[in-house]
């Protein structure tokens, strides 16, 4: 029996000499336990060198292969061919990011967004950095599920806020922060509020809640927004009822 | 060289995938319910000016189909608000007892359905007498 | 980030909240006793219907009720709409959107509580 394959509808940008996209169709030979990311490496390695992408683990840890996968933000490792045979599969980058070259994205706005939300533990006692900070364990319950995002920013290709509003911090950059802001360890809050609830922090997000249905590692930003919302209202009912006192 | 590619995201979003839709549908619920009021207004007003002689007329014209359709159109919208509103409240207000999370459901029905069921029922319960 | 803009989102979207709480609770049930219970449920004895329902919208638990119903559940659907209009595009209309919006839902709530204070 002939080799049965699939197509792979590919979206490529060659920034040197294309003002436009287009797309380029590969025969790839089809099995039942590849993944795309598979089908995207053997065209690379067999058909076309030229093919520009990101990848790393293949097993959906390192956040790096997340693409638009007949138009849904997915992890490349974890889509199976299977479950579009005999159908054509259209390989896109990840929307709402710019294109720097084929399904590779330009994340430099993502990566200043999660920085300026200070994800990590701000503390005040910086001279007793050499001892530990104790934490329950339903203490560390409170924000677990906020701390296993991977940043494969699939939750910015599912929200249709970053589109008119390209400066909105976005899914996990937020999740993050609030991540922070529910540790126990974590002095920060205050420090975070002015971004928080800024035009451009929470408060940009719609709920649409598609960034929560996309996340590989189930950490709900939509959730994690929300419930930051609700320490926001809070924190300028605060400063708006109490302004001569601390926030 | 770097010249990266600005891709135009489509105008009609809203309309392009079923969650956007369902997320479109429930946002609109509040045009229908906002237009409910106005007229909720409007039949206060009505009520307490016909009296008991003119209560006939004003009970004629809500049961005109037209009436009728506007009220269907309202009742399903405010009751897929309800659901949504109710469904969605796990996730902005969750709960944990100690290390484990209260389930969604759980949240749902204590905050939501539940008290949903006892106000409705005792609101037709005092209008039925 | 470049820039932050300080928002006062928060005041807003308390009262969308609190509205959207009453409006799940109690708009579905209060149409159905105007559109459906009163005009088809009640049988044929209309003055002592009326004078039933008349006490008991008169009873100020009653007309507080209605009124902190319609006023929140004004301001819920005033944002919704606002947000709706935005995602429609019309993020340029800026400050002139948010007085149309909850400029709407404060106009309904006055109206709302002229008609319920002259029960």
């Amino acid at each position: 029996m002939p080799q049965e394959t699939i197509t792979l509808e590919v979206f490529r940008y060659r920034p040197e000499e294309d003002k436009q996209s287009t797309f380029q169709n590969y025969d790839v030979p089809y099995h039942e336990h590849w993944v795309v990311l598979d089908a995207i490496n053997w065209i690379k390695d067999n058909v076309d060198g030229t093919l520009s992408y990101r990848w790393s683990c293949r097993m959906g840890v390192c956040g790096s292969c997340g693409m638009m996968i007949n138009g849904e933000p997915k992890l490349t490792c974890a889509v199976f061919l299977k479950d579009y045979f005999p159908k054509v599969i259209r390989v896109e980058p990840l929307v709402n990011f710019p294109v720097e070259r084929d399904l590779v994205i330009d994340m430099d706005g993502f990566m200043e967004k999660l920085k300026s939300v200070k994800p990590w533990i701000i503390r005040d006692d910086t001279d007793q950095m050499d001892q530990e900070y104790l934490q329950t364990p339903s203490q560390l319950a409170a924000y677990k599920d906020f701390s296993m995002c991977i940043n494969c920013m699939l939750c910015y290709s599912a929200c249709p806020v970053l589109d008119g509003d390209p400066e909105f911090i976005g899914p996990a950059a937020l999740a993050l922060a609030h991540r922070y802001n529910l540790d126990s360890r974590d002095k920060g809050n205050e420090q975070r509020q002015d971004i928080m609830g800024a035009e451009e922090g929470v408060w940009g997000c719609a709920f649409v809640g598609e960034c929560t249905e996309v996340c590989p590692k189930n950490v709900n930003p939509a959730g994690a927004i929300q419930q930051a919302k609700i320490a926001s209202t809070k924190a300028w009912y605060r400063s708006v009822l109490l302004p001569w006192g601390k926030r | 060289m770097r010249n990266p590619l600005v891709r135009p995201y489509p105008k009609d979003w809203f309309l392009r995938t079923r969650a956007y839709r369902l997320f479109m549908l429930r946002e609109l619920t509040s045009v229908c319910i906002a237009g409910y009021l106005v007229y909720l207004i409007w039949w206060l007003y009505k009520f307490n000016q016909v009296g008991a002689e003119g209560y006939e007329e004003l009970l004629s014209f809500v049961r005109h189909p037209v009436s009728i359709g506007m009220h269907t159109i309202a009742l399903i919208a405010a009751v897929w608000h309800s659901i949504t509103w109710f469904n969605l409240t796990p996730s902005v207000m969750p709960m944990r007892i100690g290390e484990d999370k209260v389930p969604d459901v759980v949240i749902s029905i204590a905050t939501g359905f539940g008290p949903w069921l006892v106000l409705t029922g005792f609101i037709l319960w005092a209008t039925l007498g | 980030m470049s820039h932050l803009t300080k928002s006062n989102e928060a005041f807003w979207w308390s009262l969308f909240s609190a509205g959207g709480v009453m409006a799940a609770l109690f708009v579905p049930v209060i149409i159905f006793v105007t559109g459906f219970v009163l005009p088809f449920m009640m049988g044929d004895d209309l003055e002592s219907q009326y004078d039933r329902m008349q006490g008991l919208i008169t009873m100020w638990p009653t007309r507080v009720a209605l009124f902190g119903v319609i006023f929140l559940s004004f301001f819920h659907c005033a944002h919704r709409i606002r947000h709706i209009l935005m995602d429609f595009g019309v993020r340029w209309a800026g400050v002139a959107l948010l007085i149309l919006c909850y400029g709407g839902a404060v106009a309904g709530t006055v109206v709302a509580g002229v008609v319920l204070a002259r029960f």
